[in-house]
């Protein structure tokens, strides 16, 4: 290895190194937070950097013992996985003709689509929950999957958008010289080499779907129906002194998997967003 | 505000009588079959206490004494469900979400049959009924309603009660007794406050009086307005805060802040005083019991030094807002209207039973649910120390308690005005040396009139 | 390209099936954008109209109906110096925020093309802020910036850098509410920005690169010539959505600060008062007339970048 190299090396340390800490600290207070005991939160002599009498899984146990922790992930996952469906069904195709197809309508309509995106859920609950309740699905999960799409759809459709477009015309051209339909194209080649960038979508909107909560709390009263993160505020906020250690163990739970996994497939991120092997 | 409590209380492995222990009152019945209460409201009896029917489904708070919470959802709503043959439901929501709740099902037109909420929600007035009817089924078996649930749920501008008050909460000062004895004062005078003030922060104590966006602060500020004779608004609620008084206590405040305090006073949320007092380095907070109940359930060590006094007297009088106050409404659209209504009859006929549930944190809106005499006797016997020392609860709540808005009715304006902190920021101008004590009531003046001349237009007040 | 294509789809025999139909590429367009805006369209025009209407009236705490008052809302708000503030700090929190995200990210993403060791582990570090739900995150901050307990502060204590009594109170006053706002906003959309980046340098052709290198570019230079235009739209997008996300969010500002401290209000965002003016204070004809300010300056901005990121396509 030359000195060059290693020059380069030690700058990626330098710039990544501090950044990643930075980042990451927050994550560190959560684990020692979610492992203290008790008293210690009072107790300003304690420092918050470890522990003063010894890591405690009571927080754990409070939280999977007191609180239908469990069912709150069961929800967000059935909300998250459903609105991950229905957004690739709607965005995917979306997506596409914008890219390929569409003329001025179709750009015009696509714009409109992402402005959509633009407008706060302040108030937007207010009207909203009013369709909610035509509908009849007040306090349900559906509620929230019919809803979230609202915001996935725009991002998803606008990132797909970007995505196809790295794919090589030629590759379709080819396949339809072969006599293969417009529709068939779509299906069989264009799909199929757009696997990563569709995985990206999947991964952008269930992390949106996690943050979202002004829709999550005014849809949703009842224990049993609530998201991972209105669970944690109603049940774990008692009045206003917060359960810390419990909602540190609530928050790190879904967040190390899903970062697990959002790092495995990173490389298969950045395939996605620059179209494969094909530039 | 606040509170926990400890990890059994909370999740129902306390039975009741074991709560009942735990409270000190073990003495006092709680029997649910009451007598009389099978015929307690809403005309004859068709059909011997099963005329009501169908589900009542109810929202409200996440109590701070969550204890509170276990005997409604367990014991009380179980209970007078069975005897009335409806079906209760009990949903739990986070107190700073209940507006947006609110708004929510308002927007819809559909929700829960009663809706709780923790301030007079005078705003939503056209979209609940009237709910006299209940107040007076009340007033009928338990005498007079108390003055700061009237003022806080009657609009006498349209007549209506436009929610209907099951309880109030004292809002005492909690202050540490061993580190005011080294000042050889007491909070008993704001007088004093200011003067302990210096060595209170030399002794790394500094006081603890918010002026944060937040509900405490608000309270307290406009507690203390009070005390030098101030008001935001008059009995014919026009707005009379630009006066002589109200500059006075702004600069007092100021030097309060300037002598005894440090910047953390601005960015408090509810909670910022109680972990403020939690801490160790507080001496002195404006707050309701939940401030000492949390030491107690988590053994803090100045557990035993914290003790509760009215508000400090002021150079005009002595006097504090409550503070917080529980009003249920039933929507126009309420599916469950009759069920609603007795059941929030009931509820306060039996008050009693939910004062000891939530460790004398509700005081019952009609005195006579549960008398004061009764209640000092109570809780005379809670076994914390300094014994006796939530006795003063009732002199507080008899003597220097009144309702959001007073000498007028709350309302819409009031709210509005609580709602965008304008008196925080008030006084906070003059703290921070933004702005001259004149110049700061003059510009809350301004904003506080035109939010008022809104409402008055819209004919709530 | 396009042309060609189209040629070999006139080329073929026509007429044979129905499906045919959906050769035309205007036909088959609509059919593939249809869903998606009949979707939303359903869900969020109805509401987004009644939002709009209700601005014009002067209807209160979640009626959804009121009297027309025309555009006496708009008026009296924009007079309302709490409404000018809420524009500016959300002016300032948004270009701050990504100002500090673009910086950050471009650095991390430049980085982290290298290959060392450990990189794995440093990545997945940078992607937690992403991977957690931001309520409970925020509730983590909270903990951090507590004035009581803040691990800063005592770190800060305990290296005698302030004292017990004179540690800064990170959400207490106008300035430090700021900057803590814009950092914790930055430190939840930098993951995003880095990973959309990285897309981005990964996808400037190796030729390019080495053509630079011939022409003997390195260093900067390179930077500024090759590597920077070639990542413009990547880059437009990582902002497009940085600002949206920015600009209508309303958790962090109003879990960690509820608006900021008196008397300044430093953190009054215009979500946080269209929140505080419509649904806590009940006058819901202001607070939509509020909530819908931004919109078009969003719009135009929005507009403007997307058609930026079309123009500058690497094709």
């Amino acid at each position: 290895m030359n000195a060059a190299a290693l020059r380069e090396k030690g700058l990626a340390y330098l710039i990544v190194g501090p950044f990643a800490l930075v980042l990451a600290f927050p994550f560190y207070v959560m684990v020692i937070t979610a492992f203290k005991n008790g008293t210690e939160f009072y107790d300003s002599t304690a420092t918050p950097y470890w522990f003063k009498h010894g890591p405690t899984w009571e927080n754990v146990r409070f939280l999977f013992h007191n609180t239908p922790y469990t069912t709150w992930l069961k929800n967000t996952a059935i909300i998250g996985i459903a609105v991950v469906g229905i957004t690739l069904v709607l965005a995917v195709p979306a997506g596409y003709a914008l890219a390929r197809l569409a003329g001025r309508v179709g750009q015009s309509l696509g714009v409109g689509i992402f402005l959509t995106y633009l407008v706060p859920p302040t108030l937007l609950f207010l009207p909203l929950y009013w369709v909610i309740n035509t509908l009849h699905q007040q306090d349900t999960l559906l509620s929230l999957i019919l809803v979230y799409p609202s915001f996935t759809v725009p991002f998803s459709t606008w990132l797909l958008m970007g995505f196809f477009k790295t794919i090589p015309q030629e590759l379709e051209d080819a396949a339809q010289i072969d006599g293969a339909s417009r529709l068939k194209t779509l299906v069989r080649v264009v799909f199929p080499i757009s696997l990563p960038g569709i995985l990206t979508v999947v991964i952008f909107s269930f992390s949106l779907v996690l943050n979202e909560f002004v829709y999550a709390f005014t849809f949703i009263s009842s224990t049993g129906h609530r998201t991972l993160s209105t669970g944690v505020y109603t049940d774990l906020i008692r009045g206003d002194l917060p359960q810390w250690g419990a909602i540190m163990v609530a928050a790190l739970i879904p967040s190390i998997p899903l970062a697990l996994l959002y790092n495995a497939f990173l490389d298969r991120f950045i395939a996605g967003f620059t179209g494969g092997a094909f530039r | 505000m606040a509170d926990t409590d400890d990890v059994s209380a909370r999740h129902g492995r306390y039975d009741r009588r074991e709560l009942l222990r735990r409270a000190g009152v073990g003495a006092v019945s709680i029997g649910v079959a009451g007598s009389g209460f099978g015929h307690a409201f809403y005309g004859p009896l068709r059909f011997k206490g099963r005329w009501l029917k169908g589900d009542l489904s109810i929202i409200q708070w996440a109590h701070f004494v969550p204890a509170y919470d276990v005997w409604f959802d367990k014991t009380w709503c179980v209970n007078w469900g069975q005897k009335n043959d409806v079906q209760v439901k009990v949903d739990h929501i986070l107190n700073t979400l209940l507006p947006a709740r609110m708004a929510a099902e308002s927007a819809a037109g559909s929700g829960h049959d009663l809706f709780f909420n923790l301030s007079p929600p005078a705003q939503f007035e056209d979209r609940v009924i009237d709910h006299a009817e209940i107040v007076q089924e009340v007033t009928r078996k338990l005498g007079k309603i108390g003055i700061v649930a009237k003022g806080a749920t009657y609009n006498p501008r349209t007549k209506k009660w436009f929610a209907f008050s099951d309880n109030y909460v004292p809002d005492p000062v909690v202050w540490r007794h061993d580190i005011w004895n080294a000042t050889g004062l007491s909070p008993n005078t704001w007088d004093n406050v200011r003067k302990a003030a210096p060595k209170l922060k030399a002794s790394g104590h500094p006081l603890g009086i918010g002026q944060s966006a937040e509900l405490d602060s608000n309270m307290a500020l406009m507690s203390f307005l009070m005390c030098f004779g101030a008001y935001v608004q008059d009995a014919q609620h026009r707005v009379t805060i630009k006066n002589k008084r109200t500059v006075e206590a702004v600069k007092f405040m100021a030097d309060i802040y300037k002598k005894g305090e440090t910047d953390e006073i601005f960015g408090w949320d509810p909670s910022g005083n109680n972990n403020f007092l939690y801490s160790g380095r507080g001496s002195m907070i404006l707050n309701a019991i939940s401030a000492t109940r949390t030491p107690e359930d988590k053994k803090l060590p100045f557990a035993d030094q914290l003790y509760i006094s009215p508000i400090p007297r002021g150079p005009v009088t002595r006097r504090g807002f409550e503070h917080v106050m529980g009003c249920y409404t039933i929507w126009k659209f309420s599916p469950n209207k009759a069920a609603a209504k007795k059941f929030l009859a009931d509820l306060e006929i039996n008050y009693k039973q939910a004062f000891v549930a939530s460790k004398f944190y509700n005081f019952p809106s009609w005195p006579g649910a549960y008398p004061f005499s009764q209640i000092k006797k109570v809780a005379g016997q809670d076994p914390h120390k300094p014994h006796g020392k939530y006795q003063v609860l009732t002199v507080i709540a008899q003597k220097y308690t009144v309702n959001p808005g007073w000498p007028g009715h709350s309302n819409a304006a009031f709210d509005e005005m609580f709602n965008k902190f304008l008196i925080p920021k008030m006084f906070a101008q003059v703290s921070q040396g933004k702005m001259s004590a004149a110049d700061a009531v003059s510009a809350a003046n301004h904003d506080i009139s035109a939010i008022y001349s809104k409402w008055r237009k819209a004919g709530k007040i | 390209m396009r042309a060609a294509v189209e040629a070999v789809a006139q080329a073929r025999p026509r007429g044979r099936r129905w499906t045919d139909i959906l050769e035309r590429p205007v036909f088959l367009a609509s059919v593939l954008i249809s869903p998606a805006v009949i979707f939303i369209g359903a869900l969020v025009a109805a509401p987004l109209g009644l939002a709009v209407w209700l601005s014009f009236t002067n209807a209160t705490a979640g009626s959804l109906s009121g009297k027309y008052v025309g555009l006496h809302n708009f008026r009296t708000e924009w007079s309302n110096p709490q409404f000018k503030d809420a524009v500016w700090h959300t002016f300032l929190f948004t270009v701050f925020s990504q100002v500090v995200v673009l910086l950050v990210a471009g650095l991390l993403a430049h980085a982290l093309l290298k290959d060392f060791r450990g990189k794995w582990l440093l990545r997945f570090l940078i992607l937690l802020p992403w991977a957690a739900p931001l309520p409970l995150s925020l509730m983590g901050w909270k903990w951090i910036f507590d004035p009581s307990y803040s691990i800063l502060d005592w770190t800060l204590v305990h290296l005698h850098i302030s004292g017990p009594l004179t540690a800064p109170h990170f959400l207490a006053t106008a300035k430090w509410a700021m900057a803590s706002v814009i950092a914790v906003h930055a430190w939840r959309i930098i993951p995003f920005a880095v990973v959309i980046f990285l897309a981005g340098l990964a996808s400037i052709p190796r030729e390019v690169d080495d053509a630079a290198a011939i022409d003997g570019a390195t260093g900067f230079r390179k930077f500024a010539s090759v590597t920077l235009p070639l990542q413009l739209p990547i880059a437009t997008v990582a902002l497009l959505f940085g600002i949206v996300f920015t600009a209508t969010d309303m958790a962090v500002v109003y879990i960690l600060t509820q608006g900021g401290p008196p008397p300044s209000f430093s953190t009054e965002m215009v979500t946080t008062w269209s929140y505080k003016t419509g649904v806590e204070s009940g006058s819901l004809g202001p607070g939509a007339a509020i909530s819908l300010a931004l919109l078009p300056v969003l719009a135009v901005v929005s507009i403007g970048m997307l058609l930026f990121a079309k123009r500058t396509e690497v094709t």
